[in-house]
C-alpha cells in the first residue's frame, strides 16, 4: 500500500469514527475521506452475531466486501463495533467454504456409510425427497423434524415454519434458540401474557443502577456494556452490581461483585422479595392496580428422560432424580418441608400450571429467606468472609428498594440455562413489579438475548414446536383457525399436538421416534449438551440427516447430505434484536460457487410435494384435541378442492408462490437500489419471496400488539430498525406504559394487556383450593418460586463445578469466528479456567493439558489459571466454541422443565493431567 | 497492512495526558479531539490484525480509559494470515475431516 493511499484510508477511518462519536470535524477532512472511498459502495446492514443487533455499514467493491464500519446512525451501537462485529466482512471468506452439495455415496448411490462426494442440487434434493417420503409414509408427520435457529432471517424462519406446520402438518420444528432464551419466553408469557421485553436499550442511559444476573455483558454483549460503562464512568451516582458464579470481565468495572453458588440465585431473589416486604418498600398502589400473586407446583423434575433405558451407567444416579428427589436441608427450609423427605416428581407433565395466591401467602412463602439463611446457602467463594458477603446482599437490597433510584436488571444465559430457568426469570419480574419499577425509562427487568434473531425470528415468527407467529400457539383452536385463515388452509390442517423441542428431537433420533431431520442455520450436534448420545444417534443406520451450512461443522460431519448455504450479506434478510427492533439488509455480494440461501432451499424442497401426499389423513400418536379423532389428523383434501386447490398442486404453489405472493414482483428497483437477489433470480418466476413472505407474515401481528411495518419501510435510508409494535408508523419505546404504548387502555397508567394465561384458579402455597377461574385481564403476575437444589452437584468423585459459555472473540460453535484468522489467533482454543489452588492440588500447572471428565464423557483442554475468568476454589469454566475441546460431551442435558432449555452451567466434573 | 479507527473516551481532565501518551505509541495517530467530553479519535496501523487487536487491548489497559472501541476497519488481503486458521478447517473442496 503506498503512502498516499494509506493516509487516505486513515483520514477516512478517523472521519468515520469521529462521525460515529458525534465529534465535529473539519470539512476538509470529510472531503478527503469521501475521496478515499471512491469506487466503494456502502450500504446499511446488521451484525451477524449476538442479540444486541448492532448496525453496521458494509462496503463492496467489484463484488467483494472490502470494509465494514459501525453505523453512526444506528441507535443501538452509535457507530461502534466489538471485536467480533468488526470482522463481519471476513466471515464469508473462510478458506473451507462449502460451494457444492455433498452426499455420502458408494458406487454412485447414496450410502449411509459412504464418503462425501460432490453432487448436483437436483441429486441432493432427490435423495432428501426419497428419504423424507419413506419416513413420512411410515411414521407420519411426527417422524420428521427440523432443527431451526435464532439466526434464521425472518423470511427463512417463516418459510421453514410454514412448510413444516402448514405443509407437512408437523410441529417438529424447534430452534437452537430453545437453548438460549426459552426460559425467558416462559417468564414473559407467565408474567405478562405476551413475549419480549417492555423496555429498550435506552434504559441504560436513563437508569442509575445496573444489576447483572448471570450475564457476562462485558464479553457477551460488549457494545451494550460499552454503553453501561460510559453511563457508570460519567456519573458517580450510578452503581453496578454483578451477580455471577465466576469472577469475570463484567466484574472489572462493577462496584460490587457477588459470587454465588450455582442455583442459589433463586434464594437470593427470594431474600430480596422478603426484604422488600419487611422494609415495607412494596409499591402498594402499583401492585394493587396492576398485579396479582401466583405460584405453582415444585415437583416438576429436571427435564430429563423419564426412563434410564438410554442412559450410560454413570448417568443413572442423576437420571433417577427425574422421578424422585430427596430434599436436602436447604431445600427443606426453602420449601417448608423436612430434610430427607423423598418427593415423587408428580408434575413433570404439567410444570407450567399455576394458580393465584394471596399477598399473605406470598409473604409466608418468602419468610424463610432470611439474610442468615440465604447468605450461608448462596455464598459461592469459600475464601470469602461470610459477614462481608452478607454486607453485599444487604447492599443489593438497599439499591433495589431505594425510592430515589432507578434500577435495570439484565440477565442472559446464567438465568436462562438453568434447571429452574423459568422461575429465576419470573422472580426478577417479581422484584421489579413489587417495587413498581417496571416498564418505565430506566426501570425494568430486561432479558437480553444471545442470537441476532432469537426474538425477531425464533420467537416472533414462531419456529418452536408449540408456536405459530405472533405469540399464537398450536394447541389453541382459535389460534389455529386464525392462522389457517391467513395461510388460506382448510380447517384442521394444522396439527394441535405440540412437537418435539430441540433436545427431544435429539432424543427422538436416539430412540427412533424421528428418522429424518434437517439442520438449518445452526450446529446442534456441537451445541447440545450430552453430545456423545446425539453424535451416535445421527449415525444410526435408519436415520437420515441433512445439514445446510456454509462451513463443514460437527453437524455436517455426522450428516448424510450437506447443502452449501449462502451467508448473511449474500442474501436479503431481516433480524429482530432484544429490544424488539426489526432491522433489514440487502444482498451485498453473490454467494460463492453453488451456495444458495436457506429461503431458496426451503422453497425448492416444497416444489417436490403435492397436496395429496401430505394433506390426506395422517397418524399422530398421542394427539388428543377437541374436534380431532384421537391419534389422527383428518384428510383436508376435499376441503382443499372446495377452496380451489388441486390435489396435484405443490406446496410451493399453495403455500409460497401463490397468486397473492406472485403479485409482489422482482425486480423491485425502489427497494433494491441496484442490489441483486440470487434467490429471486434462481427461482426465475418473477416474484420477490422475501418481501412477499414478510408482508404476508406481518398480517399475524397487525392489530394484535405485534405490529410490524411493511417490508419497504425497513429498507428506507432514514430507518435504522423499528421497535414493534409499530403503530401508525411510530415505534413503541416502553410497552405496557400508557405514556408510550398505544395498546394500553386510556387512563390505565399501566396495562399488562398480554392475553395468554390470564384466567386462573385460586389456591394457597401448596395447591389449588378453588378451581373456578378468575380473569386477571390487564394484570401482571408476581410469582413465588422456592429454592430447589441443582440435580447434579460436585461430590467425592466429580469434585468441581463446570460451566460453559462464551468468550468475546468467538461466537457460539465458532463456525464463523474460527474462520477469521485474526479471531482464531486471538483465542485459538477453549481453555479450562480454574483456580490456581485447585490446579496445584491436582499437580497441574498453567498450560498443562488435562482431561475434563463428567458422568457423560471427557475432553482434553489446556489449563488457564490466570486471565479473564477467575473462578473461586471449586469452580471451572470452558467456552463451547471450539470443536477440538468439545465441552458439550461433558455437559448435562437437564432442562428447565417448563421451558425445556438445557442447563449448560452446572455439571460436576473431575480434572486430571492428560 | 490494517488500519482501524478507534474511539477513546477518558475523563476531560485526562485528555491532554492521554493524547501525549497515545502519540507516543507505535502506529497510532491522534486525529480529532473533543476535550469537553473526553473523546479522542485515533487511527491504528499494524502489520497484522493480531497486532492491531493487541494494540487495542494495550490502549484499554491504560489508566483512566473509560472506553476504547473500534469503529472502522479496512482490510487488505493478507494471505499469510490464512495460514493461521485451525488446521482441521484448512482444506479445499471436500474437507478430509468430514470423511474421518
Amino acid at each position: 500500500m503506498d503512502v498516499t493511499r494509506r493516509e487516505f484510508i486513515k483520514t477516512s477511518a478517523a472521519a468515520a469514527t469521529a462521525t460515529a462519536a458525534g465529534i465535529t470535524i473539519p470539512v476538509t477532512a470529510l472531503a478527503q475521506s469521501k475521496e478515499a472511498e471512491s469506487g466503494v459502495q456502502w450500504d446499511k446492514a446488521v451484525c451477524r452475531f449476538c442479540g444486541t443487533g448492532c448496525g453496521i455499514m458494509v462496503a463492496t467493491k467489484e463484488g467483494r466486501i472490502v470494509a465494514t464500519k459501525g453505523d453512526p446512525d444506528a441507535p443501538v451501537n452509535k457507530g461502534l463495533n466489538c471485536i467480533k462485529g468488526y470482522f463481519n466482512g471476513k466471515i464469508i471468506y473462510g478458506k473451507d467454504r462449502l460451494t457444492q452439495p455433498l452426499m455420502r455415496m458408494t458406487d454412485g448411490q447414496f450410502d449411509k456409510q459412504g464418503k462425501f462426494q460432490a453432487v448436483s442440487w437436483e441429486r441432493a434434493f432427490d435423495e432428501m425427497e426419497k428419504q423424507f417420503k419413506k419416513t413420512y409414509q411410515e411414521m407420519g408427520p411426527h417422524g420428521v423434524a427440523i432443527f431451526g435457529s435464532g439466526q434464521y432471517t425472518i423470511p427463512e424462519g417463516y418459510v421453514s415454519a410454514k412448510l413444516m406446520k402448514a405443509g407437512f402438518r408437523s410441529n417438529n420444528i424447534d430452534p437452537n434458540a430453545r437453548h438460549c432464551m426459552a426460559s425467558a419466553v416462559v417468564g414473559f408469557i407467565q408474567t405478562f401474557g405476551i413475549d419480549e421485553p417492555a423496555g429498550n436499550y435506552d434504559d441504560i442511559e436513563h437508569t442509575d443502577t445496573v444489576v447483572t444476573w448471570g450475564a457476562n455483558m462485558a464479553e457477551c454483549h460488549p457494545i451494550l456494556w460499552a454503553r453501561v460503562s460510559d453511563r457508570r464512568l460519567s456519573n458517580d451516582n450510578v452503581k453496578l452490581v454483578n451477580l455471577t458464579t465466576i469472577s469475570n470481565q463484567t466484574s472489572d468495572i462493577a462496584d460490587t461483585e457477588i459470587i454465588f453458588k450455582p442455583g442459589t440465585d433463586l434464594a437470593i431473589q427470594n431474600y430480596l422479595l422478603r426484604e422488600i416486604v419487611k422494609r415495607d418498600a412494596v409499591n402498594h398502589d402499583f401492585v394493587k392496580k396492576h398485579c396479582v400473586f401466583a405460584t405453582g407446583p415444585y415437583d416438576i423434575g429436571y427435564g430429563m428422560r423419564a426412563t434410564s433405558k438410554y442412559a450410560f451407567d454413570a448417568e443413572k444416579d442423576i437420571q433417577a432424580k427425574e422421578l424422585k428427589v430427596t430434599l436436602d436441608k436447604d431445600e427443606a427450609i426453602a420449601q417448608r418441608r423436612k430434610a430427607g423427605e423423598v418427593v415423587e416428581q408428580k408434575n413433570t407433565k404439567k410444570p407450567v400450571a399455576h394458580w393465584m395466591i394471596s399477598f399473605d401467602d406470598f409473604k409466608k412463602g418468602v419468610e424463610p429467606y432470611t439474610l442468615d439463611f440465604v447468605a450461608q446457602l448462596s455464598k459461592g467463594d469459600p475464601d470469602e468472609d461470610l459477614e462481608s458477603y452478607k454486607g453485599k446482599l444487604k447492599e443489593l437490597a438497599d439499591l433495589y428498594v431505594d425510592q430515589n433510584r432507578k434500577v435495570v436488571s439484565f440477565w442472559t444465559m446464567g438465568f436462562n440455562q438453568h434447571y429452574r430457568g423459568s422461575w429465576v426469570n419470573e422472580q426478577n419480574y417479581a422484584i421489579h413489579l413489587l417495587l413498581g419499577k417496571q416498564c418505565m425509562p430506566g426501570n425494568g427487568a430486561f432479558s437480553l438475548t444471545g442470537q441476532p434473531s432469537a426474538c425477531g425470528t425464533a420467537r416472533e415468527v414462531g419456529t418452536f414446536a408449540h408456536r405459530l407467529p405472533a405469540d399464537l400457539v398450536v394447541f389453541n383452536p382459535k389460534h389455529r383457525a386464525f392462522s389457517e385463515n391467513i395461510w388460506k388452509l382448510p380447517a384442521n390442517t394444522l396439527n394441535p399436538k405440540v412437537g418435539s423441542h430441540i433436545t427431544k428431537i435429539m432424543r427422538d433420533l436416539e430412540d427412533g421416534s424421528v428418522k429424518w431431520a434437517w439442520v438449518q442455520v445452526n450446529n446442534p450436534f456441537q451445541a447440545t449438551a450430552n453430545a456423545n448420545h446425539w453424535l451416535k444417534a445421527a449415525r444410526k443406520a435408519d436415520n437420515f440427516l441433512v445439514v445446510s451450512d456454509p462451513y463443514p461443522t460437527v453437524s455436517a460431519k455426522v450428516a448424510d447430505v450437506i447443502l452449501p448455504t449462502a451467508m448473511i450479506f449474500e442474501k436479503w434478510g431481516l433480524y429482530g434484536n432484544a429490544e424488539r427492533r426489526t432491522q433489514a439488509w440487502r444482498q451485498q455480494v453473490a454467494p460463492p460457487g453453488e451456495a444458495m440461501g436457506d429461503v431458496w432451499q426451503g422453497l425448492e424442497f416444497a416444489k417436490r410435494f403435492k397436496l395429496k401426499e401430505v394433506w390426506g389423513e395422517q397418524q399422530v400418536p398421542g394427539l388428543q384435541a377437541e374436534g380431532f379423532e384421537d391419534g389422527r389428523l383428518p384428510s383436508v383434501l376435499a376441503e382443499a378442492e372446495k377452496m380451489g386447490y388441486s390435489p396435484d398442486d405443490t406446496l410451493y404453489d399453495v403455500l409460497f408462490a401463490n397468486a397473492d405472493n406472485r403479485k409482489v414482483k422482482w425486480p423491485d428497483n425502489s427497494v433494491s437500489k441496484g442490489h441483486a437477489n440470487h434467490i429471486a433470480d434462481k427461482l426465475g418466476d418473477g416474484w420477490f419471496p422475501e418481501k412477499a413472505l414478510f408482508n404476508e407474515y406481518r398480517q399475524f401481528g397487525v392489530g394484535h400488539a405485534h405490529d410490524l411495518a411493511e417490508f419497504d419501510v425497513y429498507y428506507r435510508d432514514d430507518v435504522r430498525g423499528l421497535k414493534w409494535p409499530v403503530v401508525d408508523g411510530k415505534e413503541t419505546q416502553w410497552r405496557f406504559n400508557e405514556k408510550y404504548d398505544s395498546y394500553c387502555k386510556k387512563g390505565s397508567g399501566f396495562d399488562f394487556y398480554g392475553k395468554a394465561l390470564k384466567a386462573l384458579p385460586g389456591g394457597d402455597l401448596d395447591k389449588v383450593t378453588n378451581k373456578e377461574k378468575t380473569s386477571l385481564a390487564g394484570k401482571a403476575k408476581i410469582f413465588f418460586r422456592p429454592y430447589a437444589a441443582p440435580p447434579e452437584q460436585p461430590d467425592d468423585n466429580y469434585d468441581l463445578w463446570f460451566s460453559t459459555g462464551r468468550v468475546l472473540e468467538h461466537w457460539h460453535t465458532g463456525t464463523m469466528t474460527r474462520r477469521v484468522p485474526e479471531l482464531h489467533r486471538a483465542v485459538p482454543t477453549a481453555q479450562l479456567f480454574m483456580n490456581p489452588a485447585d490446579a496445584e492440588a491436582r499437580g497441574i500447572q498453567r498450560n498443562d493439558v488435562v482431561w475434563i471428565e463428567s458422568r457423560r464423557g471427557k475432553v482434553k483442554a489446556l489449563v488457564e489459571t490466570q486471565g479473564r475468568n477467575r473462578p473461586a476454589k471449586g469452580y471451572t469454566f470452558a467456552a463451547f466454541f471450539d470443536e477440538g475441546v468439545f465441552v458439550n460431551k461433558v455437559c448435562l442435558d437437564v432442562t428447565c422443565p417448563m421451558s425445556k432449555e438445557e442447563d449448560f452451567k452446572k455439571a460436576a466434573i473431575k480434572v486430571y493431567k492428560a | 497492512m490494517n488500519i482501524s479507527g478507534i474511539l477513546v473516551i477518558v475523563s476531560p481532565q485526562q485528555v491532554e495526558s492521554m493524547v501525549d501518551h497515545l502519540n507516543g505509541m507505535n502506529g497510532i495517530d491522534v486525529h480529532h479531539i473533543e476535550a469537553a467530553t473526553g473523546r479522542i479519535v485515533i487511527t491504528q496501523e499494524a502489520e497484522t490484525i493480531k497486532d492491531e487487536v493487541d494494540g487495542l487491548k494495550r490502549i484499554r489497559a491504560l489508566p483512566g480509559i473509560i472506553l476504547a472501541e473500534m469503529s472502522y476497519h479496512n482490510f487488505e488481503d493478507d494471505s499469510e494470515l490464512l495460514d493461521a486458521i485451525p488446521a482441521e478447517l484448512d482444506d479445499d473442496n471436500i474437507p478430509a475431516y468430514l470423511n474421518e
